[in-house]
């Protein structure tokens, strides 16, 4: 089973019901996993703001919700998170590619690289590294839960490599 | 042109048991806690264009509900990407009711960009096929009762007459008891 199969596996189990995504190269290969679930609904949406919206909305009506988006568009989230999810504490579990690390061989990505773990810090948004050597639908399922306990925010960072 | 609250007022004595409201930060949040809405309410006072997202993700996980997203036109021009967004989901249980003084109220009153949208040629072209004009308050019920009947997602658009000397109420619920009351 790939990762990213594997990840679809973790979200089912947690119970996630929708997938709220705005693709990059690594997220898409993920939503093809998620979109062969017959648990999940996949959610296409056209900017990540509206992805961490869909997914609150699916939360609010008693369903679990999930957003898979690139740390660029994370970076784009700052306002929905604080308007949003922690002003009015709701659940709300992010998978998000971490493109621009030292994994990452796409060059132009490495601005993103070089701020995403200090913006997470800086906005104090719980979040954990994925690891393929390990249990990943476990990983992904102790990130939905941190965020339905919390009622909060929760973001699982991922790479490529742990798609494979 | 009509103020805001006979507008909103036909809204309320228009709902059905099964609806949904989700309201854009503003005057229609402040306003619904001092009206009897006899349906679940999720007001927003923050994030600017977060309505008809939210509204959707209710929508897609209730398919038994009609969800009506209440939001502001400059709400929706920061970010009229969610027209495409709902266009491809179809949710037949949304409707977006779009309220256009070309102000932004909620912020001390200053004009939008002076830019002379045509905001139901600007959901249809983004793949919503039900939008219309609603010029008076009587026929708001009669739309929605058009909307309830499409196969997809429905604008109504209200044009409301910008009123800076309207007597909104403030605030009068946190954000933890607006989503502690909320359920479905």
């Amino acid at each position: 089973m790939s990762g990213a199969e594997r990840i679809r596996v973790g979200l089912e189990a947690a119970g996630v019901t929708l997938a709220a995504s705005v693709p990059d190269t690594w997220i898409g290969s993920l939503m093809t996993a998620v979109r062969a679930s017959k648990k999940i609904r996949a959610v296409d949406v056209a900017r990540e703001e509206e992805a961490v919206a869909v997914a609150c909305g699916a939360n609010l009506a008693g369903g679990r919700g999930a957003v898979l988006i690139q740390n660029a568009g994370l970076l784009n989230c700052g306002g929905i998170l604080a308007g949003l999810v922690e002003l009015y504490r709701i659940p709300c579990f992010f998978i998000v590619s971490l493109r621009g690390d030292v994994r990452d061989p796409v060059y132009y990505h490495a601005p993103k690289g070089r701020v995403t773990e200090a913006t997470l810090g800086a906005w104090r948004l719980p979040h954990a590294m994925a690891d393929h050597a390990g249990d990943l639908a476990a990983q992904v399922g102790r990130g939905v839960e941190f965020a339905a306990e919390s009622r909060g925010p929760f973001v699982l960072l991922i790479s490529g490599e742990d798609l494979d | 042109m009509t103020g805001r609250k006979p507008f909103l007022d036909a809204l309320v004595d228009a709902l059905a048991k099964e609806d949904v409201l989700v309201s854009c930060l503003g005057a229609n949040a402040r306003w619904l806690p001092h009206m009897n809405v006899t349906v679940p309410v999720f007001a927003l006072c923050d994030s600017m264009g977060a309505a008809v997202p939210l509204a959707l993700g209710i929508a897609l996980s209730r398919p038994e509900r009609h969800v009506i997203a209440l939001e502001g036109d400059g709400s929706l021009l920061m970010s009229p990407n969610v027209l495409a967004t709902a266009a491809a989901a179809r949710p037949a249980n949304l409707t977006i009711v779009l309220w256009v003084n070309g102000h932004y109220e909620s912020s001390g009153g200053q004009a939008l960009p002076a830019a002379p949208v045509d905001w139901p040629a600007l959901a249809r072209a983004s793949g919503i096929a039900s939008a219309e004009t609603v010029g008076e308050p009587a026929g708001l019920a009669p739309a929605l009762d058009r909307a309830r009947l499409r196969d997809g997602p429905a604008v109504l658009v209200l044009p409301i007459a910008f009123d800076p000397a309207e007597q909104i109420p403030p605030y009068s619920e946190r954000p933890e008891e607006i989503r502690a009351r909320f359920t479905l």
